[in-house]
């Protein structure tokens, strides 16, 4: 794109125009101290919480600590060229970050600042971070799936647009390979993502990046990344931000999903904010609102019935509800959830998902504790076909795992017992999946209607992935309109014959 | 210092209840700002605190010297900041002995920065203009600051007005480079 010097300078002249040169008149300060990204400042009476404020060089703090003496503030950037004696300046605005559809394909700071390379962002507007949640009177129950494209989610813990479904698990479970197989299903949902890192490793949001880009996903994904060498203040506003960018689709009438990856780093960088501004420290350290930290940024995620959406967009969307569908990431240390923060975000969440490792290491993968794990939507926000289909994997499990106990013994039991557990291997087998590879409705309900039908009993248990990926292709190649037709209306009672006629044809080929 | 202006407080307070009540307002405020000053000065610093010195006579040493006639009493005030070992927060108290007095007198000092000296009307309009934004009686202090090009920096307490040209480049540097 070449620019023509004419056009260079009408920018400079049109910027000069619209500054303006009234005498500005501030509330300053001076500051006595800086400690770890922590000032103190003494002065700025009428600075108010939250509120913005400028230091020397560009930089800018929030003003969290307002005492009778000082204010103490974290500086959102580099502190080091920061003095003792140095004058800052209130700017009277609440922080806010860029916000709308020109986000997408980007990667953007805590503050919105591009770091992709890939130029200015030239959103159209901003809004501020902090925001109160939708109220009761604006909300709208869920009752539209988000597909993750897991049969093992979409079948047992539905997840609804507008819900909050807490992935928690320990380190290496599969939790961010979850969060991002999700987004990738988003492809032709019309369901935009927004994916928070917080405290990551930077070669870590560099792959999640890399694995997006290649299967296509960037286009509808919006990347907020605090990694782990940003400083604490940032990590700690990135949630922030990023539900702030949410929002912008949930008003406009649209659906939106946020991971926000993870949400005990955050608690982390708030708590080492709240101990340098020398607040008390409670449970674990933990600062005393460390559950209002979680809960006002999860509240925000919701479903928004037609009301708010007109009211918000000032008519310009009539008749549409918009959604915010949160995915939080909690990290646990060797499975307990009886810990702090995992507790208080259990009580906040619509459900969770619980990753463990002794799972993930016997080649159960995603590692899913299907006993434990709960989606609080449930059947309403589930297509009708998984629904009915559903409940039999449910069912099948549950009744394998009062029995695994007997595994052993497998050849002293009776018929019924040894086809109950028989049955539940195979349905174990049937839920296990790759990454990379997300299943469409139709395909998924092919799977579980084999399994549950019983045409893999006769499969040996080592062979049912096997026999699924068979399947999977022989339904593709012969029979793609019919699975279209599924998806288009996924609804049991039209095409349960379809789905019969598939698994026979594929039993009649002879090739298991 | 924050933990100064704390330990200052409860003093200040009293100082200034006891100097409002005796309607000596102006004396007690005059001794104290004498009083700090020779706190503060580099050879008094050492004999503060030091064993050495015999402090009923260090008191009245300070007390000779910040002169308090019309300040009845400010002798024992002196006593009592020796004896709780706060003689260095004189500093601190005399500043905000000077912000309660100036509440209930209803003054403000304001400092005005100006790249040039300024006439008497401007002088006087500056007072007006302050008087009826504040509303309060402004005292005014002018200072020099050719750095600033031209206009000036109007100071009140933590209130600042950047009208010098100086304050304009910068903004516009920042707006051209920020957009």
């Amino acid at each position: 794109m070449s620019i023509k010097a004419s056009e260079i300078s009408d920018l400079i002249k049109q910027r000069i125009e619209k500054f303006e040169s009234a005498a500005e008149a501030r509330n300053v300060g001076t500051i006595i101290s800086v400690t770890d990204g922590i000032c103190r400042i003494h002065g700025l009476a009428d600075v108010r919480y939250g509120e913005m404020i400028e230091f020397p060089g560009n930089l800018f703090g929030l003003a969290l600590n307002l005492e009778q003496d000082s204010v103490g503030s974290v500086v959102l950037g580099d502190y080091k060229t920061l003095r003792e004696g140095d004058t800052v300046k209130t700017t009277g605005r609440i922080l806010e970050v860029p916000v709308g559809p020109e986000l997408l394909g980007r990667v953007v700071d805590a503050l919105g600042n591009p770091i992709d390379g890939k130029g200015p962002l030239n959103a159209s507007r901003t809004a501020p971070i902090e925001r109160v949640a939708p109220g009761v009177i604006y909300r709208k129950s869920v009752s539209q799936p988000v597909q993750t494209g897991y049969k093992a989610i979409d079948s047992m813990v539905p997840v609804g647009r507008g819900q909050r479904e807490l992935i928690i698990g320990d380190r290496q479970t599969g939790k961010t390979a979850l969060a991002i197989d999700t987004i990738i299903n988003q492809k032709t949902s019309g369901i935009k993502c927004i994916y928070v890192a917080i405290g990551q490793k930077q070669s870590s949001i560099a792959n999640v990046v890399r694995k997006l880009e290649e299967n296509g996903a960037m286009d509808h994904t919006i990347i907020v990344a605090a990694s782990a060498s940003t400083p604490a203040a940032m990590q700690y506003l990135a949630a922030y931000s990023g539900v702030t960018m949410g929002e912008y689709f949930m008003d406009n009438g649209q659906d939106a999903l946020i991971i926000y990856d993870d949400l005990s780093k955050q608690a982390v960088a708030y708590r080492q904010i709240s101990l340098l501004l020398k607040r008390p420290p409670g449970r674990e350290a933990f600062p005393g609102d460390v559950f209002y930290l979680h809960s006002r940024l999860l509240e925000r995620s919701a479903r928004v019935n037609e009301e708010y959406v007109e009211m918000a967009t000032k008519g310009a969307v009539k008749g549409k509800t918009g959604s915010l569908t949160g995915l939080p990431i909690i990290e646990t240390q060797a499975g307990d959830v009886t810990a702090f923060v995992p507790t208080n975000v259990i009580s906040i969440t619509d459900g969770q998902i619980f990753l463990e490792t002794d799972l993930f290491n016997a080649g159960i993968r995603p590692a899913m504790n299907a006993g434990i794990s709960v989606s609080r939507v449930g059947g309403a926000a589930q297509t009708d076909i998984i629904k009915k289909l559903g409940g039999g994997i449910r069912l099948a499990l549950a009744q394998y795992r009062e029995l695994a106990a007997f595994s052993q013994f497998a050849s002293d039991l009776d018929e019924a017992t040894r086809r109950q557990l028989e049955r539940g291997e195979r349905v174990t087998e049937v839920m296990k999946q790759k990454q990379y590879a997300p299943m469409s409705v139709a395909e998924m309900a092919l799977s579980i209607y084999s399994v549950n039908s019983g045409y893999m009993d006769k499969v040996a248990r080592n062979k049912v992935v096997d026999f699924e990926a068979a399947l999977q292709s022989f339904a593709n190649a012969s029979y793609a309109n019919e699975l279209a037709a599924i998806n288009a209306e996924p609804v049991l009672k039209k095409h349960e014959e379809t789905l019969k006629k598939i698994c026979d044809d594929f039993a009649a080929t002879g090739s298991y | 210092m924050a933990d100064q202006a704390t330990i200052a407080r409860p003093y200040a307070r009293a100082a200034f209840e006891y100097a409002h009540a005796a309607g000596e307002l102006a004396a007690w405020g005059d001794c104290l700002a004498r009083a700090s000053l020779v706190v503060l000065d580099e050879r008094v610093r050492p004999l503060i605190g030091n064993p050495h010195v015999e402090r009923a006579e260090l008191v009245t040493w300070i007390g000779e010297i910040a002169d308090a006639t019309g300040a009845t009493h400010f002798g024992n005030f002196l006593q009592l900041l020796a004896e709780n070992a706060r003689l260095e927060s004189l500093p601190a108290i005399s500043e905000q002995y000077a912000e309660l007095r100036a509440d209930v007198e209803n003054t403000i000092d304001v400092k005005v920065i100006a790249a040039m000296p300024l006439s008497d009307q401007q002088s006087t309009k500056l007072v007006e203009a302050l008087t009826q934004r504040l509303s309060r009686t402004v005292r005014l202090h002018t200072e020099i600051d050719p750095s600033l090009i031209g206009g000036a920096v109007i100071r009140a307490g933590d209130f600042v007005v950047d009208g010098s040209l100086r304050g304009q480049i910068e903004r516009l540097n920042n707006t051209m480079a920020g957009g």
